[in-house]
C-alpha cells in the first residue's frame, strides 16, 4: 500500500465535553465523533457544504463538486453507552426511537458526510486494541490505505473515538449525560 | 467520476459456508430463494409481546454467535481446501458483545489454521461487503494469496426492539421489497464465510473457483444520518464503480440481487439508482431482493446475499422477490416473482415458512428453474450478477460476481 500523507489532524482531549448533537441521545460517543470530525475538516476544507476551499495536492474535484472523501470510524470499545441503553430499554417498557437511529456507528458518519458533502465510502471498524488519546490505531491507518489504493476515495477522514468506562450508563441514570471520552481525526490522502 | 483501480490479480471465491434460517448450507437457502418460500415466523426466542412486529427469519436453536461464524468458516475452508495462514476479516454488530465474540472467533479461527481475525467491521448493513472489497484489494495487490471473510448476526431482543421502535420493521409481518404496500423490513439470522483468493493462487494449487469477484464499488450518499438520498445517486456511483472495475458494461449484467429492505423510501431510491445506471435495459433486467426470503441479517446481510447470488450463478434459478402484492408505479422494476404470481393482490401466501425449508431440506432445483415470471426472463442462469447493499450513514456497496 502507498504511504499516507496527512492533510489535517484534530484531537478532542479527555475531559472536554463535546457539544450536543441534535438527534443523538444517551451517549457522548456520537457528539464526540462529530466534534472531532468538524475540527479536522474545518482545518482543511474551511467551511462545510459545497467545496471550494483549499485546492491543494490530494484535493478532489473542481469547485462545486462533492468531495470524494471517505469516512472511516475506528473504535475498539464502540458506542457502549448506546448499546447499554438499547439493552436496558429492551428489557423495560419503552424503547426511545432515537436509539434505533444511532444503533450503529455509521449513523453519525452520515451526519458528517451530509454536512461536508463527502461522497466517499463510509466504513466502521473495531480495532482489537484501543488507541491512546491523540493517536490512531494502526488498523485504522491500514484500512484507510486500502480505501485509497482501491480508488473510490481521494481522501479519507480517519476518526477514532473511545468512551471512558464511566460513560457506560444507560440514559436516565446518573452520569449518563456527562461522562468523557477522547477522539482523534486525521484527514489523509495517498502519499 | 470514479478512478476505480482494477486489481493486478483478479479475485475468485473458492469456498463458501452459510448458516441461515433454513439451516446449514447453500442448497436449502438457494432452494428457498428460488421458490419464494420465506423463513419468517413468530419470534419465540425472546418476548416480543410489546412489539408492533413479531416476526423474523430465525434459526430454531442457534449456536452461540462465535460458534455459528466458526462453523461457516470451517465449511468455507473445507470447500476451498484452504491452505493455512489466511487472515480473517470479520463483520459483526457493534454492541456490548462485539469484542468477546471477535476474540472467540479469532481463537477458533487459529485452531482451524487461519491467522486469526485481522480486522472487525461494524458498519451496519454494508459491513460484510466492505470486508469483501477489502479482501479483494488485499489479494489483488498480492499482499495475501487468500483472505477469508466472515460475518454473523443472530437476532437479539435489543436490536429487535430498537428496529421496532424506529418503525423499521414491517407492520404486516411480511417483507415486500419494491411492492405496493411495503411497510418495512424483517430481521433474520445468518452466519456466512467466503474464501476470497487470487485467481492465480487458486489455479496454482488446482482449486476450482465457485465464482469470480469481477468488480466492487463503494460510495457515500452525503445526504442524511439514516435516510437514503432520494435520487439514488450514491447507489448508482457504487454500481458504476463496480462495473468500471470489472470492465463490464451495464448490458452485461444479467441479474441484480438488490438491497431491497422493504422500506418505502429506500426501495424507491434504489429503483431510481438502477434506472440511472441501466436506463431502458432495466425493463428486461431481472431484479429481486432475496431479503424477502431470508430476512435482513444486518452486518451479515451482504455476505448472505452474496451467497444467494453466487448460488444463482450455479443455475438453480433466480432468487424471487417474495411478499409482492402488486406494482408500485414509481418503482418500475422487472421483478422476479414467485411462480404463478401476477399483478393482483389476491394470493399472498409467500410469508409462511414452508415445511421443506424449515427442515432445511434440499429442493429439486429442476422444479425451481422456472421461478419468477420465467417467460419474461432472459434466462435463469446469469453469467454476471450484482449484489447491492446500503446502510445508515448513506453507505453503499456493490459487488459484481461472474461465473467462473
Amino acid at each position: 500500500m502507498s504511504p499516507l500523507r496527512t492533510l489535517a489532524a484534530a484531537h478532542w482531549p479527555p475531559g472536554e465535553p463535546p457539544p450536543p448533537l441534535p438527534g443523538f441521545a444517551a451517549s457522548i460517543f456520537n457528539p464526540l465523533v462529530a466534534a472531532v470530525a468538524e475540527r479536522c475538516l474545518a482545518a482543511h476544507y474551511g467551511e462545510p457544504g459545497a467545496p471550494g476551499a483549499p485546492s491543494g495536492p490530494g484535493e478532489s474535484g473542481e469547485s462545486g463538486e462533492p468531495r470524494r472523501t471517505g469516512l472511516l470510524l475506528a473504535s475498539a470499545g464502540g458506542d457502549r453507552a448506546t448499546a447499554l441503553a438499547i439493552d436496558t430499554a429492551a428489557a423495560g417498557h419503552r424503547m426511545p426511537p432515537l436509539l434505533f437511529f444511532q444503533s450503529n456507528p455509521n449513523a453519525v458518519l452520515g451526519h458528517v458526510a451530509a454536512r461536508w458533502q463527502l461522497t466517499g465510502p463510509v466504513v466502521a471498524i473495531s480495532p482489537l486494541e484501543a488507541a491512546a488519546p491523540g493517536e490512531l490505531p494502526p488498523d485504522a491507518l491500514e484500512s484507510a490505505a486500502l480505501l485509497l489504493a482501491d480508488g473510490d476515495a481521494d481522501q479519507v477522514l480517519v476518526i477514532t473515538a473511545e468512551l471512558a468506562e464511566r460513560t457506560e450508563r444507560p440514559a436516565g441514570e446518573p452520569g449518563a449525560a456527562g461522562g468523557t471520552g477522547h477522539a482523534t481525526a486525521v484527514l489523509v490522502t495517498a502519499g | 467520476m470514479s478512478s476505480s483501480a482494477p486489481p493486478a490479480d483478479r479475485p475468485v471465491f473458492t469456498g463458501l459456508g452459510v448458516l441461515s434460517a433454513f439451516g446449514p448450507g447453500l442448497a436449502p437457502l438457494a432452494a428457498a430463494a428460488t421458490r419464494g418460500g420465506t423463513g419468517f415466523a413468530e419470534v419465540t426466542r425472546f418476548d416480543v409481546g410489546r412489539r408492533g412486529t413479531r416476526r423474523a427469519a430465525l434459526l430454531a436453536d442457534p449456536p452461540p454467535l462465535a460458534d455459528a461464524v466458526l462453523g461457516a468458516v470451517a465449511d468455507a475452508g473445507r470447500q476451498a481446501e484452504l491452505p493455512p495462514g489466511a487472515p480473517l476479516l470479520l463483520a459483526l454488530h457493534s454492541d456490548l458483545q462485539t469484542r468477546e465474540v471477535a476474540r472467540r472467533v479469532s481463537e477458533g479461527a487459529a485452531a482451524l489454521g487461519l491467522a486469526g481475525v485481522h480486522r472487525v467491521y461494524t458498519g451496519a448493513c454494508v459491513a460484510a461487503a466492505t470486508a469483501v472489497a477489502d479482501a479483494a484489494v488485499l489479494v489483488g495487490s498480492g499482499r495475501y494469496p487468500r483472505v477469508v471473510v466472515a460475518a454473523g448476526h443472530l437476532v437479539e431482543p435489543g436490536v429487535f426492539a430498537a428496529f421496532d421502535a424506529g418503525r423499521a420493521l414491517a407492520r404486516d409481518g411480511a417483507l415486500r421489497p419494491f411492492s405496493a404496500g411495503r411497510s418495512g423490513t424483517l430481521l433474520g439470522d445468518a452466519a456466512v464465510a467466503v474464501v476470497v483468493e487470487a485467481a492465480d493462487a487458486a489455479a496454482a494449487r488446482g482449486a476450482r473457483p465457485l465464482a469470480r469477484l469481477a468488480g466492487w464499488g463503494r460510495s457515500g450518499d452525503a445526504h442524511h444520518v439514516c435516510r437514503p438520498r432520494p435520487d439514488g445517486a450514491g447507489v448508482a456511483r457504487a454500481v458504476r464503480s463496480a462495473l468500471a472495475r470489472a470492465g463490464v458494461v451495464p448490458a452485461g449484467v444479467d441479474y441484480v440481487n438488490a438491497n431491497g429492505t422493504g422500506s418505502p423510501m429506500s426501495d424507491l431510491a434504489e429503483a431510481r439508482a438502477l434506472r440511472e445506471v441501466f436506463g431502458a435495459a432495466l425493463a428486461t433486467l431481472p431484479v429481486s431482493s432475496s431479503k424477502s426470503v431470508h430476512g435482513h441479517a444486518l452486518e451479515a446481510s451482504a455476505l448472505l446475499e452474496l451467497a444467494v447470488t453466487i448460488g444463482a450463478l450455479g443455475g438453480g434459478g433466480l432468487p424471487v422477490n417474495a411478499g409482492w402484492l402488486g406494482p408500485d408505479p414509481e418503482v418500475e422494476l422487472h421483478l422476479v416473482l414467485p411462480e404463478g404470481r401476477t399483478d393482483d393482490r389476491t394470493d399472498d401466501r409467500t410469508d409462511d415458512r414452508t415445511e421443506d425449508s424449515a427442515e432445511g431440506r434440499t429442493e429439486d432445483r429442476g422444479e425451481n428453474s422456472a421461478g419468477g415470471r420465467a417467460a419474461d426472463l432472459p434466462g435463469t442462469r446469469p453469467r454476471c450478477a450484482l449484489s447491492l447493499n446500503s446502510a445508515f450513514g448513506g453507505a453503499n456497496t456493490a459487488l459484481l460476481v461472474a461465473a467462473a
